[in-house]
């Protein structure tokens, strides 16, 4: 028993000499709670909406300010703020492109004669188009439309002189793609994931621990220069972190049911190249990021303790498993400047939106500015650090 | 002569501690070492003679080039075996070779045909395609050799190249270095603080200590720097004080040094001396133990020039 207590006294007595690791078993948890909780807590709010407004006329202006209000709304079980970032679009082609393009999550249509038929006692019907790619916010807008429906009508009612106005008005919530499920939603940023996963374990890392472990010198003493090292380096990781992405997508598909429309009914070529183009920038961003950071690390051990929560602050803040709208303003304003939100983004209009190269060339150009930068920083990082 | 190496005043310094100090060194086509303790300075100086820590301080050629302005130049004509192994040992030993072999932008045609001559030449043409995690230490550390050699370099410089090493597996290594020599013409600068590979092996030597060359020439030169005589080892069970007088007073008797349990002799000419030890310890009260006369070694070369005794 004397011995048991010796020995995990050794353990005790290593683990307080290494502060990092001490701080790492802290940090990892408690930045989950903070990121998860704020993320999953949060109501979506300020989702943007299209309006196509083809009526003009009391009801459709009270509708729409209705909309425009901030109201008090439940979701599951949490009292939270609700409006929407109305953007009138005049044409509902117009509309319609937003959608796909992803800047819209929804449309509202109010058809030509929409007040008429109020004023008439007639029945009316609001079409309203849901980007159901993002199945979480889908489901809380379509309830959240028919809420502010259902106060025209309480407004109609009372308005109306001789409390005989028997108009009706119903909401046409329509999906404008076939259902897409969650753990569809989900797939991109487990991609994304994979690549991340990679770009901490086998891209830069394996160079510290050759430093350590001397072999760099090895590679010093050989005519090769030194960003011939960092660029093999790097042409390696973004094969490794293809491969897996490619394996996990291939997974997804195969076994998690998965069904991009990029594959399915039709493959389309151009959308599974351009899916590949968008693992390609991230898996070089990103590997070229932790080499970066690898070589200026001090060591190994810091090295590893601390990719953990870069990885945490990275993926939940892409917008993989949430949508963005239901996070506070300090976890937006990261993922602006987070690679892994364009990435996302991209995939999920390339897999689940039929898109083309006009709606994911926004992702391209802050995906291949963030690679190019990257790319430099480890270069000159690891002239300075090896 | 054309120099294989030579150095200008060669000095580097980490912050107040001055690891190699002004160092004047010519090496020729020859096998040379580099002779120290540990913490002399003989890594750190090879460690700038082959590009990969800048001097303070002065330059040297490698190879007909220049270490600090033409450094890619001296890496394509040496090889280099360090102390610590840099050996992808998750690959086999072809993987290892062929690998290295690209470095250097050697042809795949050329680089096949050089890594299997090599790997015969060092016993592990069967092994060639086995994990390099299952060699022995002596098995690597001929792997790493050979490896250097796939570019063929003019100098190889080896960094304690058999340090960890079991007597056999040594002696192996050595021979090894010896014949890569012999076949393939190379210079060879090697870091040492064993003895007798040094003794063996090297043409010629330099004995580092404190960052400086503090003695140079061939094996038999350094030794007879400090000789024209023999040694003397006596052990004693009783040594009185004036028994060591009357020994540093006697003519036959170069020096006398004091150890553990006796006295180590330095004397004109052995065979005569030892008998009159014999009488003189006797007849001033010592009591002898046992005596014998033994060839010089580099140790008292090093023990003379430095002060202390490189197997401490």
């Amino acid at each position: 028993m004397k011995g048991a207590l010796a020995v995990s006294l050794r353990d005790i007595q290593k683990f307080l000499g290494q502060p990092v690791l001490m701080v790492s078993t802290i940090v990892g948890p408690f930045l989950t709670l903070i990121l998860l909780g704020s993320a999953f807590g949060g109501a979506i709010t300020h989702a943007p909406i299209a309006i196509v407004q083809e009526s003009y006329g009391p009801y459709s202006s009270n509708f729409i300010r209705i909309l425009r209000n901030d109201q008090t709304c439940q979701f599951g079980g949490i009292d939270c703020q609700n409006s929407f970032q109305l953007r009138d679009v005049p044409v509902l082609d117009t509309a319609q492109e937003m959608l796909h393009a992803g800047l819209v999550k929804a449309i509202v249509y109010l058809p030509l004669g929409f007040d008429d038929a109020l004023a008439a006692n007639s029945k009316v019907t609001i079409t309203v188009t849901l980007d159901n790619t993002d199945p979480l916010s889908a489901a809380a807008i379509g309830p959240e439309v028919s809420q502010a429906g259902q106060q025209l009508s309480s407004l109609v009612q009372t308005s109306s002189p001789d409390s005989s106005n028997n108009s009706s008005m119903t909401f046409d919530l329509e999906d404008a793609y076939r259902n897409v499920f969650y753990i569809e939603f989900m797939a991109p940023g487990s991609l994304i994931q994979s690549i991340m996963f990679v770009s901490i374990i086998a891209g830069g890392v394996q160079l510290v621990v050759d430093k350590e472990r001397g072999i760099i010198e090895g590679y010093l003493v050989t005519p090769l220069k030194k960003y011939e090292i960092v660029l093999g380096v790097l042409l390696s990781g973004v094969f490794k972190a293809l491969f897996s992405a490619v394996a996990v997508f291939i997974l997804a598909v195969a076994v998690a049911g998965v069904r991009p429309m990029s594959i399915f009914p039709n493959p389309n070529a151009t959308q599974i190249i351009m899916t590949m183009f968008t693992l390609f920038l991230t898996s070089l961003g990103l590997i070229a990021m932790m080499t970066a950071y690898a070589v200026r690390s001090t060591s190994a051990d810091l090295y590893r303790v601390t990719c953990f929560p870069i990885n945490l602050i990275l993926y939940y803040t892409s917008g993989a498993i949430y949508p963005l709208n239901g996070m506070p303003a300090w976890m937006q304003d990261v993922s602006v400047i987070n690679p892994e939100t364009y990435a996302v983004d991209a995939l999920r209009l390339l897999m689940y939106k039929d898109a083309g190269l006009p709606a994911v060339i926004g992702d391209f150009i802050f995906l291949s500015i963030f690679s190019g930068l990257m790319l430099a920083l480890a270069i000159v990082a690891f002239r300075r650090g090896i | 002569m054309d120099l294989a190496v030579q150095t200008f005043g060669i000095t580097k310094r980490f912050g107040n501690f001055t690891a190699v100090d002004h160092l004047n060194l010519k090496v020729g086509h020859e096998v040379f070492g580099l002779l120290g303790p540990n913490g002399a300075g003989k890594t750190t100086l090879q460690r700038m003679l082959v590009t990969v820590m800048a001097p303070t301080e002065g330059t040297a050629t490698v190879a007909g080039a220049d270490i600090v302005h033409e450094a890619d130049k001296v890496r394509e004509r040496i090889g280099v075996v360090t102390q610590a192994s840099t050996l992808d040992v998750e690959l086999t030993a072809l993987q290892n070779m062929n690998l290295y072999g690209m470095y250097y932008g050697i042809p795949r045609k050329e680089r096949q045909e050089k890594i299997k001559e090599l790997l015969k030449v060092v016993g592990l043409a069967d092994r060639a395609k086995i994990r390099v995690a299952g060699y022995s230490g002596g098995m690597k550390r001929r792997l790493e050799i050979v490896r250097a050699l796939v570019s063929d370099p003019q100098i190889l410089f080896l960094d304690e190249p058999t340090t960890g090493l079991d007597p056999q597996a040594r002696a192996a290594v050595l021979e090894y270095v010896q014949r890569i020599h012999e076949d393939h013409g190379i210079t060879l600068v090697i870091t040492t603080h064993y003895l007798d590979e040094a003794e063996n092996l090297c043409d010629r030597l330099a004995i580092v200590d404190h960052g400086k060359v503090v003695a140079e020439g061939t094996p038999i030169e350094l030794k007879r720097k400090i000789s024209g005589g023999d040694i003397v080892e006596a052990d004693l069970s009783v040594l009185p004080e004036k028994a060591l007088k009357a020994l540093e007073n006697a003519d036959y008797v170069l020096g006398v040094k004091k150890r553990d349990g006796g006295l180590t002799i330095l004397a004109k000419n052995g065979a005569e001396a030892v008998p009159k030890i014999v009488s003189l310890i006797d007849s001033n009260g010592g009591k002898l133990r046992t005596i014998a006369l033994r060839e010089l070694t580099l140790d008292d070369v090093f023990l003379e020039v430095t002060g202390r005794s490189l197997r401490e």
